[in-house]
């Protein structure tokens, strides 16, 4: 029975950290060909802005399959070594995780926040009072 | 090796050429560094990530913990020096009068007085 669980864990966790590599490996490619459409087409630096975004979102969606993975493993871990390994893998993750959903919250609001600016009347800008 | 493990090994290594590439880029069109090295360090991190997966050795995991380590370093030089150049409020100097908006208290709120008890 316990080799059963072991077993179907393992392929669980290869089919997890699979997936979350395909979202990691198709965001890096496609963050690469819009870097080169936007530094050759648009050339300025808040270009970037917003396709670093997009990666940083992919890179996020990345992390929560492999972070769902790494919870998987721990059902089938039976070295000191590897839980050590886990761990310290883990916490990358899920300090990468935290980093990245705060830089995206951040920048959604600065974006945010820009919008609003170039939607106010410019009388009101002036005079700097809003609706 | 597994072959999860040899084809995130091959993909991260094609990464690590985009981002080089990428970061050139970024910096001859910008001329400006830090964009291409927040361009250059976001691939990277990709690759380090590609690395992780399957059952990497304490060297991928050291080598993903330090792209880590240096890409939020650099995010913060990036912000400062953002900061810095538009002329914005420098963090921990607040202006006379305003107080610092507090993140906790509705989070306060909503456990001193939970909806059931409106």
């Amino acid at each position: 029975m316990e080799e059963l669980l072991a077993e179907v864990v393992g392929i669980l966790v290869v089919v997890v950290e699979a997936c979350g590599a395909a979202v990691i490996a198709v965001g890096a490619v496609w963050a690469f060909a819009r870097f080169v459409w936007v530094g050759l087409t648009r050339r300025t630096s808040a270009a970037f802005v917003p396709v670093r975004l997009t990666l940083g979102r992919f890179l996020a969606l990345g992390l929560e399959f492999q972070l769902a993975s790494d919870i998987l493993t721990t059902a089938v871990a039976p070295t000191f070594e590897e839980i050590a390994k886990l761990a310290a893998i883990a916490t990358i993750r899920t300090a990468l995780n935290y980093f990245l959903g705060r830089e995206i919250e951040e920048e959604r609001r600065q974006v945010a926040e820009q919008e609003g600016d170039r939607h106010t009347d410019p009388a009101q800008r002036r005079t700097g009072r809003t609706a | 090796m597994s072959t999860l493990e040899q084809v995130t090994g091959a993909i991260a290594g094609a990464v690590v050429v985009a981002a080089l590439v990428a970061g050139a880029l970024a910096l001859a069109v910008t001329r400006r560094p830090l964009t291409a090295l927040g361009v250059l360090l976001d691939l990277l991190v990709a690759a380090g990530l590609l690395r992780l997966a399957g059952d990497p050795d304490w060297r991928a995991v050291l080598g993903a913990a330090v792209v880590v380590t240096v890409r939020q370093v650099a995010g913060a030089g990036l912000r400062t020096a953002q900061r810095a150049r538009s002329g914005g409020p420098r963090r921990g100097r607040r202006p006379p009068g305003r107080r610092r908006p507090r993140a906790w208290a509705p989070e306060l709120h909503r456990l001193l007085r939970p909806a059931w008890r409106a």
